[in-house]
C-alpha cells in the first residue's frame, strides 16, 4: 500500500519535537532552525505544521538547472541527489509553499525526502498531528483532540 | 547492460554509463576533482585514471583512460589502483600541490596518496585555482558563461571578459559553491551580493526582508520559463507563513 504524510493542523500544538527529530535525523548539531519541517506558531499551543507536499508538478522541479531534483517511485518524495546540486537556490525561490530551505551551515539545500520511506519526526509527534498511514486512510478527518485533557495542572 | 570486472569484482553497468559510475555503484572509491555529476564529464583533472582492458586487446596490454568520461563496455577489465594509476596519479598529485600548496584540499588529498611535500618548485604566488573549470562549466551549464578561462599554458587562469565586471554574470554563486578548494571570493547578505568584481541587488522579500537569490537572477530564470516569476517574490518563511494563514481561511481550524 502507497503511504502518506498525513499532516493533522487541528491535533498540533506546537511543541516543536518533529522540528527537533528533524534537525537530528538530518545534521549533527540538532538546530530546529535547519529543520525540514516548519511550525508556524499562531497562538498559544497552536501551530500549523508546513512540511514538503512532494507536488506531482513541483516547481522546484521544473526550475532546478542540473535535474539534482528527482522523483522517488518508492517513497513518493522528490528526493535531492546532492551530487548533482550546484547551489544555485532556484529552488528555494521557486517553491510556491516555502518548503525548500537554505541551510547556511551546510551549504547546501535542504529538503523533506521523507526520511527514505519512515519519517523520523512522526514518532515524536505526541498528539497524531503528523503521521504516515496508508494513502487510502488520509483522507479521513483526525479525532478532535481534547486540550482540556492534556493540560498540566 | 554491460558486465565487467573492476579489481577484480563482477560489476554490471547501467546502459550508457562510464567508468566512474560504474565503479561507484560498486563500491570502488575514484579519486576526482573536476567531476560533477550534474555536468558533462570533462577528464580535466586526470586524477580518476584507470588502466583500462578489453576484449579483442593483447592480453598483456592496457590503456590509462579517464574513467569519468569513458563509457562502459561488455567484457571491460577496470585496475583502478594498478602500479601504473598510483604512480600517474602521485605525479598529478604532485603537480597540483606544486601549483597550490596552500589548498586545505589538495594537501589532503596529497597526503593521502602518501605524498607531503611537492617535489617541483611550488609557484611563488600562489593562489588555491586548480583549473578544473568546474566554475566555467557550471556557468555554461546555465547558459550564462560570464566567465571563461583565460591565456594558455602557465598563464591560463580562470576570469570575466577583460578582467572586468562580467555583464553576463547573474550573481548565482554557483560557480563559488561548486569550486572545489572554495577559492572564488563573493560576499553576500540579504541586501547585497559581490562576485567576480560586479554588484548585484538581492530579490528581497517585502515582510521579513530575507533574500536568497538576486534581482538579476530572479530575472534570468523567470526568462528560461518553467515557473511563474511571481513565484520568486516572497521569502520561504513568507510562503510559509500563507500557507497557515490559508488553513485558517480554509476553515479547516477555529
Amino acid at each position: 500500500m502507497k503511504m502518506i504524510y498525513k499532516v493533522s493542523v487541528e491535533r498540533c500544538i506546537a511543541c516543536g519535537k518533529c522540528e527537533l527529530a528533524c534537525a537530528f535525523a538530518h545534521g549533527t548539531e540538532g538546530k530546529p532552525a535547519v529543520s525540514r519541517i516548519n511550525i508556524t506558531r499562531r497562538g498559544p499551543e497552536l501551530g500549523t505544521p508546513v512540511i514538503c507536499y512532494q507536488c506531482d508538478t513541483a516547481a522546484c522541479v521544473a526550475i532546478c538547472p542540473t535535474q539534482a531534483l528527482v522523483r522517488n517511485e518508492k517513497t513518493g518524495a522528490v528526493d535531492m541527489d546532492r551530487g548533482r546540486c550546484i547551489s544555485c537556490r532556484m529552488c528555494v525561490a521557486a517553491c510556491p509553499f516555502g518548503n525548500m530551505l537554505w541551510d547556511e551551515t551546510y551549504h547546501c539545500v535542504q529538503k523533506c525526502d521523507l526520511c527514505g520511506g519512515d519519517p523520523q519526526c512522526v514518532p515524536f509527534c505526541p498528539t497524531g498531528a503528523i503521521a504516515w498511514v496508508p494513502a487510502d486512510m488520509a483522507a479521513i478527518p483526525p479525532e478532535v483532540l481534547d486540550r482540556e485533557e492534556l493540560a498540566v495542572g | 547492460m554491460p558486465t565487467l570486472s573492476i579489481d577484480g569484482k563482477k560489476v554490471v553497468a547501467a546502459e550508457g554509463s562510464t567508468i566512474l559510475e560504474a565503479a561507484r555503484t560498486a563500491g570502488v572509491d575514484i579519486p576526482t576533482l573536476c567531476h560533477h555529476d550534474g555536468l558533462e564529464p570533462w577528464g580535466g583533472c586526470r586524477l580518476c585514471i584507470v588502466d583500462l582492458w578489453q576484449p579483442g586487446w593483447d592480453e598483456d596490454w592496457f590503456k590509462l583512460v579517464t574513467s569519468c568520461n569513458h563509457p562502459t563496455a561488455d567484457g571491460m577489465r577496470i585496475f583502478t589502483k594498478s602500479e601504473r594509476v598510483v604512480e600517474t596519479r602521485g605525479v598529478v598529485l604532485d603537480l597540483l600541490l606544486a601549483r597550490c600548496p596552500d589548498a586545505p584540499l589538495i594537501q589532503q588529498m596529497a597526503a593521502d596518496h602518501g605524498i607531503e611535500e611537492t617535489s617541483y618548485a611550488p609557484r611563488e604566488e600562489p593562489d588555491d585555482c586548480i583549473l578544473c573549470a568546474l566554475c566555467t562549466r557550471v556557468c555554461d551549464h546555465l547558459d550564462i558563461t560570464a566567465i571563461s578561462t583565460v591565456n594558455r599554458g602557465a598563464g591560463k587562469e580562470v576570469a570575466p571578459p577583460f578582467h572586468e565586471a562580467p555583464p553576463d554574470c547573474i550573481g548565482c554563486l554557483a560557480c563559488a559553491e561548486v569550486c572545489p578548494t572554495d577559492c572564488i571570493p563573493y560576499e553576500t547578505s540579504n541586501v547585497r551580493r559581490s562576485i567576480w568584481g560586479k554588484e548585484f541587488e538581492m530579490l528581497r522579500d517585502p515582510a521579513t526582508g530575507q533574500a536568497v537569490i538576486t534581482k538579476a537572477q530572479a530575472e534570468f530564470f523567470a526568462g528560461r520559463g518553467g515557473v511563474p516569476g511571481t513565484y520568486f517574490d516572497t521569502s520561504d518563511t513568507s510562503k510559509r507563513r500563507e500557507m497557515a494563514k490559508k488553513f485558517v481561511s480554509l476553515q479547516i481550524l477555529e
